[in-house]
């Protein structure tokens, strides 16, 4: 459970600032170009953050973040399946702080009507999920959105990875890891599996849920963060020193 | 060559001369001392048992019995003495070790581990029930809270005590007023265990124990003598030494033995037939327990004994006795427990010891669960008894019995069994360690006085002095009764008909009731009964009739005459029949006009100073006729007068979960306290086979609205007739919220339809993805076109 919760820690927190940084970077890259200071600055990046965590955490920013979500769901999932597409969402968040808040700060695990409502959401979830995927996967097949400018995501290693090619492997990762969570907790109610098996399960949904909680981070971050205007589709994942252009 | 002067030789001494030639003499005679001093002195040590040498056999035990003082026991003496544990197994098994293992040694400075079943102090007659303990486990009293000596505790539990312990206490412990020297201790009885002859008979102990005879207990018990005499009759200052007294021969007479000499060789050796590992029976003779409901040819053993294991199997120990319990836990509570692995865990699933050792699973056989479906928190949380163990729930918890509260498992003329303490199970309750465990529980009842929020319980020996004839109601009766029996050619049993049962002296001098269809709510009558038919006990007839009515007066007249000797009469018995009264003056019947009572018949009452009183006072009438049948000792009505004469707002009587007290106006006020609560320890037994756990039938058996495992109503139960109770659903045993299990319970009902909607969600996703895979892998290998 310590080495969960470690990962937990390391791996949302280094993809927050990995994400962040990114866009420190690109906010910051004109004044890099002229050397008024440098590509990058620990402490001018965290300076940043509290700077634009300040400017988030508003209720002008909250009701356009909202008005945004709000519309691109109308785009993309329009009728009925809007209402799919909140429920996913909506049941993805609970089950994401209902999940994190007990392994952190009940030894003891879920109980009582929390995991009432975990398990009952995770109806609307795979449900919500099966619509979405059911109707929206073909728009996140190769080639179908974006545009093929190319610009390393997970640099130094990938650097041919567009904004859009990243948010589609998001978007299958959510679906693959969302499928394990379903499988696993389906699994964990038939009389079938035996002991080893269910406490093996429940590891598995444990990790999964922290792999889902990553994609769905990524996914939000690419697809519905809008990028750094002035850098338009390119260099918003990865440094401008890793690009090929 | 000295000779011994003449007044040397009348003295009788050893002379010591001065004489050289004597030396060699007197250097024996101090050779002679030392070393008979250096025998008594290694006879006083326990010689070092030698330390097992692998044999898997036991030794034949052929072995002298000993007595107490370490003399041996010659079966063909005169008047030998019974044989000592402490003496005679004492060369191979060191005694002092023996007698600190877990059935011995219990007292408050002894670890309390997982509580166990309490001792329960049960009088009938005040309505007490009371768990004690030794150790110091939770709602039970030390015996020296209600002035119990260790004298006191062997007389009323050495039945079902192995010996030791108190039993055998030093000359510093023994209390004021015992009559050790008289009885002898009680030591630790190896036989009771360790003898495999079918002739030990535990009834045959607690028959010893009965008469005091707490020395001979053992030889009578195992079979190797016969004991007869009796050390309650004897007097206090009569000691083993004094022998039988040839003046009396057939009260006061002391124990005796006489062996059986076949058990014996020419040596004086006795066989005794050891079983290393005791049989079953030698457990249950103390252990046992059944519920009341099951009739014996349909109760199941515990599933562990069907497969072959016997009770030793798992609660083993070695010399020292310090026997595994066997609970989960065991090694926090008793660092030095010999073994962890004998736990349900340590068995069949593994583990690891307190100290994080390892336990290998599957020792003997124990098969491993896969435990198909079942979520890990019920592991995690419940204790494997409360699926396994005891019976199953329903909406009650069940009436058992165990052979230590409820005196089972002793034979012979007296009935031994008694119907209180009621002991109900399964109740579940979180363990010392925090997991769910079916319970067994009873509430204890008993008077008391209250000071502050403590509670101190009063001995019931008080109670009875302070409450006089409140508390014996049927002695109005029994005496009328008892009375009637002296009528002269009376042709039946006389009995009483009141409030729809009939009434009858049983031997003991109390009251025997049936249910009595015939009679009326409300009446009462006096009857006989002959042959199985019931006789009005004064016929009908005409007084006014002098010629009819001559026999019945006669008859009436031998009544009276009968009446009159009943015992503590409160006046003079008369008879009221059709408009004439009867009663005895100077001999005689007197036969006088009475017109307003000319619809009377039959109607006996007192009369005393010219006023009429009720043949039996209404206290006792309502009270008898409550209690009859009822498995109640004690009405509120008694519990009241019983509070006023015991004095004060401090007095209480506790029972069913309730403490009672005193209210305003003649009434009886109950209310919750901590010291009603109920007394409960764990049951590990009888283990269910696998097919009939919770949960076989699937999660429902425990999770549904209606389930008996969380709304079993558990109502408070005592010897109080009364309805007022503690009355708490199971889930607020277990510290559960019972609304939130009502509604997990409820989403059990449309858990198949979730599961159906998942599995149709997975199997959509999973296509999804699959066909998403299988295109990416086409794609990538060239096999499909690229999208345009």
């Amino acid at each position: 459970m310590l080495a969960f919760l470690l990962l937990a820690v390391l791996s949302v927190g280094g993809l927050v600032v990995r994400q962040s940084s990114l866009r420190y970077r690109a906010a910051n890259a004109a004044d890099a170009a002229q050397g008024k200071a440098p590509a990058f600055s620990w402490p001018a990046y965290f300076s940043w953050l509290r700077k634009r965590g300040r400017e988030m955490w508003t209720k002008k920013t909250l009701s356009r973040a909202w008005a945004v979500l709000k519309s691109w769901s109308t785009d993309h999932y329009p009728g009925p399946l809007g209402w799919a597409f909140a429920g996913l969402v909506a049941s993805f968040l609970y089950q994401a702080a209902s999940g994190l808040a007990f392994a952190f700060f009940v030894p003891r695990g879920m109980f009582g009507l929390a995991l009432l409502a975990h398990v009952g959401s995770g109806g609307l979830f795979a449900l919500s999920l099966a619509a979405v995927l059911f109707w929206r996967a073909r728009d996140y097949g190769p080639g179908k959105t974006g545009s093929s400018t190319f610009s390393g995501f997970a640099c130094p290693v990938f650097k041919n990875l567009s904004r859009s090619e990243v948010g589609k492997m998001a978007f299958w990762a959510l679906a693959f890891f969302g499928f394990i969570q379903i499988a696993t907790a389906l699994g964990s109610m038939l009389p079938v599996f035996t002991f080893r098996a269910q406490v093996a399960m429940i590891g598995i949904h444990r990790y999964s849920a922290l792999a889902l909680l990553l994609s769905a981070l990524l996914f939000a971050d690419v697809v519905f963060l809008p990028p750094p205007k002035k850098y338009g589709d390119t260099s918003l994942i990865c440094p401008q020193k890793w690009t090929d252009k | 060559m000295h000779r011994k002067s003449k007044s040397q030789r009348k003295r009788g001494r050893f002379y010591f001369s001065r004489e050289k030639q004597n030396r060699p003499l007197f250097l024996s005679w101090v050779a002679g001392v030392v070393f008979l001093t250096a025998d008594f002195a290694a006879a006083g040590q326990t010689a070092k048992p030698a330390p097992w040498d692998g044999s898997r056999v036991t030794p034949v035990h052929q072995i002298p019995l000993k007595d107490e003082f370490g003399q041996t026991i010659v079966p063909t003496e005169r008047h030998p003495l019974p044989f000592s544990a402490r003496t005679s197994c004492a060369p191979c098994h060191d005694y002092e070790v023996v007698r600190k293992g877990w059935h011995f040694e219990a007292g408050p400075a002894s670890p309390a581990g997982r509580p166990g079943e309490p001792w329960v102090l049960v009088d009938d007659r005040t309505g007490t029930q009371i768990p004690l303990s030794f150790r110091p486990w939770k709602g039970s009293f030390p015996p020296s809270a209600l002035g119990l000596s260790a004298w006191d505790f062997t007389l009323h539990f050495g039945r079902h005590f192995p010996g030791g312990g108190v039993a055998e206490p030093s000359e510093e412990e023994m209390a004021p007023g015992s009559r050790w020297g008289v009885s002898g201790r009680l030591e630790v009885n190896c036989l009771g265990c360790h003898n495999a002859r079918r002739s030990q008979n535990p009834s045959e102990w607690a028959k010893q124990i009965l008469r005091e005879n707490f020395r001979w207990a053992a030889t009578a018990a195992s079979g190797l003598g016969e004991v007869g005499g009796m050390s309650s009759r004897l007097d206090p200052t009569w000691d083993i030494f004094d022998g039988p007294n040839p003046d009396d021969t057939e009260w006061a007479v002391p124990p005796s033995v006489r062996y059986d000499r076949t058990v014996f060789d020419s040596k004086h050796r006795a066989f005794l037939d050891i079983a290393a590992k005791p049989d079953d029976a030698r457990c249950l003779a103390c252990h046992a327990a059944a519920p009341a409901a099951v009739p014996k040819f349909d109760f199941d053993e515990d599933v562990h004994t069907a497969a072959g294991l016997a009770c030793v199997s798992c609660h083993r120990h070695d010399v020292s006795h310090a026997m595994i319990r066997g609970y989960e836990g065991e090694g926090k509570d008793h660092p030095a427990v010999l073994s962890e692995d004998f736990s349900c865990r340590g068995c069949h699933l593994g583990g690891r010891t307190a100290a994080r050792e390892k336990i290998m699973p599957g020792r003997l056989g124990a098969p491993y669960p896969k435990h198909n479906g079942l979520p890990k928190v019920h592991l995690d949380r419940l204790s494997c008894t409360t699926c396994h163990s005891g019976p199953l729930p329903a909406r009650e918890p069940a009436r058992v019995r165990t052979s230590r509260a409820n005196r089972l498992g002793i034979y012979g003329i007296a009935n031994w069994v008694q119907d209180m303490p009621a002991i109900f199970e399964p109740v579940y309750l979180r363990d010392t360690n925090g997991k769910l465990t079916p319970h067994r529980l009873f509430w204890p009842a008993y008077w008391g006085k209250r000071n502050g929020k403590e509670i101190s319980p009063l001995r019931p020996a008080a109670v009875l002095e302070a409450a006089g004839d409140i508390l014996f109601p049927e002695k109005p009766v029994t005496r009328i009764l008892a009375a009637l029996f002296n009528t002269v050619d009376l042709p039946g049993t006389p009995v009483l008909f009141m409030d729809g049962k009939s009434f009858e002296v049983n031997v003991d001098g109390g009251l025997d009731a049936a249910e009595f269809p015939g009679a009326k709510a409300g009446e009462m009558r006096w009857a006989m009964k002959k042959d199985g038919a019931i006789l009005p006990l004064v016929a009908d007839f005409d007084p006014a009739d002098a010629e009819a009515a001559a026999e019945p007066e006669i008859f009436i007249q031998k009544l009276l005459e009968a009446l009159r000797t009943t015992e503590a009469a409160p006046g003079e018995p008369v008879l009221i029949h059709r408009g004439f009264q009867y009663k005895i003056v100077e001999s005689q019947v007197e036969k006088i006009a009475s017109p307003e009572d000319a619809a009377t018949q039959g109607l006996f009452f007192w009369l005393r100073d010219g006023r009429r009183l009720p043949f039996v006072p209404e206290f006792e009438r309502r009270t008898v006729g409550a209690l009859a049948n009822s498995g109640k000792a004690l009405t509120e009505e008694q519990v009241r007068r019983v509070l006023e004469t015991l004095g004060g707002p401090s007095s209480v009587y506790l029972a069913g979960g309730k403490v009672f007290k005193l209210g305003g106006e003649n009434s009886l006020k109950s209310e919750d306290h901590e010291a009603a609560e109920p007394v409960a320890w764990p049951l590990a037994h009888q283990v269910r086979p696998a097919r009939q756990s919770l949960g076989v039938g699937g999660c429902t058996d425990c999770h549904r609205t209606a389930s008996e495992f969380f709304f079993a109503e558990v109502r408070g139960q005592g010897p109080l007739l009364s309805r007022a109770s503690s009355l708490r659903p199971g889930s607020a045993y277990m510290n559960l919220t019972a609304p939130y299990h009502l509604l997990f319970g409820m989403s059990f009902a449309v858990r198949p339809f979730f599961k159906i909607i998942l599995g149709a969600a997975a199997a959509a996703i999973g296509s999804v993805l699959l066909a998403a895979f299988l295109l990416a892998v086409g794609r990538w290998a060239g096999l499909t076109e690229k999208g345009r």
